[in-house]
């Protein structure tokens, strides 16, 4: 599974997206729990950070797997 | 409802050509979003944007769907520009058709707040030096999110290093509760003063084996009238009043049986029933230390001792801002998006709990109209610059309205640190300006409530001299349900005494950090470490009391 950084992640991680092992299908915890032990650093943003799959939003019933394109969305400022 | 959705890294054109067809439309409402010259306080000369591509678009096209059920309109063109954006050029533009202006511009408004919130698209702050350098090295080098978190007790330490006692004053007794003393008081005399009755009854030699006494005296609480008893003489004497002499002894009068100026000696009884004099309190013996702080009965001690002006710290002045326009009062019905103002009467009423004076306001969600509002009170007594204190409530995070730290950056203080490892109230800013302290508090009020109790609680208590939050330990009631959270958690809890005189801690409910239930019931704040996840009943945990923390 691919997951993209963006904005401040990218300083706190030092690469825009990361390929992690395929995980059997799994909730935003779990995710989480892998992403922190390969970059602690997020631990500090994870309050304000959004998950997204596949160009949408997740929320608490989604689950991430393998062929998923999975980003990390830090509080928004367009416009 | 035809949409037109463009994301491009060029300059977006000076006119573009309405998407009218059809003949339906009456209106074309058109929005340009330019680069301004300054981005939280900092003079820029560009905004660098950054798009999430894929999704920013789907993102786009789903709050325009969404709203068209509301705003019924005809055709919608969104551009947004991405890369280096020089002040003074657009970044977005946004044209609605429809067949009145109406829901054009209802469209228009509800799209562009919907767009600050949910588009993957972020902007950073360029500086003229880092212009077209194309580096993110220290860009938004004013945004908290690029320093380090600290944890809790390095945030402790350096808000205890930073906040030292201010001078202190001499204060009635009167004015004196609740301030840290700040000086040793020593007792000035022997406590009590003079050997002295604890009943009513009659005083006799202590070692006349009578059982027959002539009452030949009396004492009254006030009198003092010395005079040598001899055998088989007894005064009589009320509860509290000096004794005649010394090597006596008081028989109460429920043991005595009275004839006229007779009494006989029904029972004797093993104590002399005397508190003697010094028997509290030695001369020079301290009464209290300095560093305490003034309860009422450390006031009637110093009361005791004559110390009717102690030296006490000062009380404090403090200055609350709100902040969010989403606030209403309390007595006012919010409407949608809107909640009603608990933070206000929670700091005023903490800060009051401690002492402290506090001037509230509210500051207006735009950082040109909260500095000049503040430029305006500063000018007033017991305004800001006369604050030793000062607390902004909300605008802590990252978000693009998020200006306290710009904020307190204009009014002159240092930041010290913007984020603590902490859960909730991980946006917590510090920062000092001489002997002055600013809090930035994450609007949340359970983030207000936990970062009040050991942050602004532990400035308060430097800044009088007093001894701040102390962290004591306990054992969980109940088994504490959690995630692990890689941050520490001040876990809000009800602290009860079990029967060996163990404080027992039950965990208290709370989902996120806008909770407000949880805040009614909580005393305590159990300190669960990162990583930990559930705690087990009868585990040993550290906790802050809260009521006793506030008496300390």
């Amino acid at each position: 599974m691919r997951v993209l950084f963006f904005a401040q992640l990218k300083d706190v991680t030092g690469c825009e997206a990361v390929e992690l092992p395929p995980p059997s299908p799994s909730a935003g915890d779990q995710l989480w729990a892998v992403l922190l032990e390969k970059f602690p650093g997020l631990a500090a943003h994870r309050p304000n950070v959004r998950l997204a799959r596949n160009w949408e939003y997740a929320d608490s019933a989604t689950r991430f797997a393998d062929n998923d394109e999975v980003a990390l969305i830090p509080p928004v400022s367009g416009g | 409802m035809q949409i037109e959705i463009q994301l491009t890294n060029e300059p977006i054109a000076e006119k573009i050509s309405p998407l009218l067809s059809g003949g339906m439309a009456g209106a074309w409402v058109e929005f340009r979003g330019v680069v301004r010259g300054e981005e939280n306080g900092q003079a820029i000369s560009a905004l660098e944007y950054e798009a999430y591509q894929e999704m920013a678009g789907r993102e786009t096209r789903r709050i325009l769907e969404t709203l068209a059920e509301q705003h019924p309109c005809l055709a919608v063109k969104v551009i947004h520009r991405t890369g280096i954006i020089p002040v003074g050029d657009t970044a977005i533009y946004v044209g609605v058709g429809a067949p009145h202006r109406a829901e054009a511009i209802a469209l228009l408004a509800g799209f562009m707040d919907r767009l600050k919130q949910d588009v993957p698209i972020w902007k950073r702050g360029v500086r003229s030096a880092e212009h077209r350098l194309g580096t993110n090295q220290n860009t938004a080098g004013n945004l908290p999110s690029r320093c380090s978190a600290h944890s809790l007790d390095e945030a402790l330490a350096e808000i205890r290093a930073r906040c030292l006692p201010l001078p202190a004053v001499r204060a009635s007794l009167t004015e004196a509760l609740g301030r840290v003393l700040r000086e040793t008081v020593c007792a000035p005399e022997d406590l009590p003063p003079f050997d002295r009755s604890t009943r009513d009854g009659y005083a006799v030699l202590a070692d006349d084996p009578a059982e027959t006494f002539s009452v030949v005296d009396t004492r009254h609480a006030a009198d003092w009238k010395p005079r040598q008893l001899k055998p088989g003489e007894a005064v009589r004497v009320a509860t509290g009043s000096a004794l005649p002499g010394s090597g006596l002894r008081v028989v109460m009068q429920e043991n005595v049986e009275r004839t006229g100026d007779r009494i006989r000696i029904a029972r004797r009884e093993k104590s002399a029933n005397i508190s003697f004099r010094g028997e509290d309190v030695r001369a020079g013996a301290p009464l209290l230390s300095a560093g305490v702080k003034l309860n009422a009965g450390a006031l009637a001690l110093l009361a005791t001792a004559g110390n009717a002006h102690p030296l006490v710290s000062p009380r404090l002045r403090a200055v609350h801002y709100t902040t969010g326009d989403e606030l209403v009062p309390p007595d006012q019905m919010p409407k949608p998006g809107q909640i009603r103002d608990s933070n206000s009467i929670l700091i005023r009423s903490l800060l009051q709990d401690l002492q402290s004076d506090v001037a509230q306001g509210h500051l207006p969600e735009n950082f040109e109209l909260a500095k000049s509002q503040i430029g305006n009170r500063s000018r007033n007594a017991g305004a800001i610059g006369d604050a030793d204190v000062l607390l902004v409530s909300g605008g802590a995070s990252v978000g693009e309205k998020d200006f306290t730290r710009p904020l307190l950056e204009w009014l002159g203080f240092a930041i010290v640190f913007s984020q603590v490892n902490l859960r909730p109230g991980r946006p917590l800013i510090f920062g000092v300006n001489g002997s002055r302290v600013a809090f930035g508090l994450p609007g949340n009020p359970l983030s207000h409530f936990v970062c009040f109790h050991f942050a602004v609680a532990a400035a308060l208590g430097g800044l009088t001299g007093g001894t701040g939050p102390v962290f004591l330990r306990g054992q969980l009631a109940e088994k504490l349900e959690d995630q692990p959270s890689p941050r520490e958690t001040l876990w809000p809890a009800r602290l009860s005494w079990g029967s060996s005189g163990t404080a027992r801690l039950h965990p208290l409910a709370w989902a996120n950090s806008g909770n407000v239930a949880c805040l009614a019931a909580a005393n305590a704040l159990v300190r669960v470490p990162a990583n930990q996840g559930s705690v087990d009943q009868f585990a040993g945990v550290d906790f802050l009391p809260l009521t006793a923390m506030l008496e300390a």
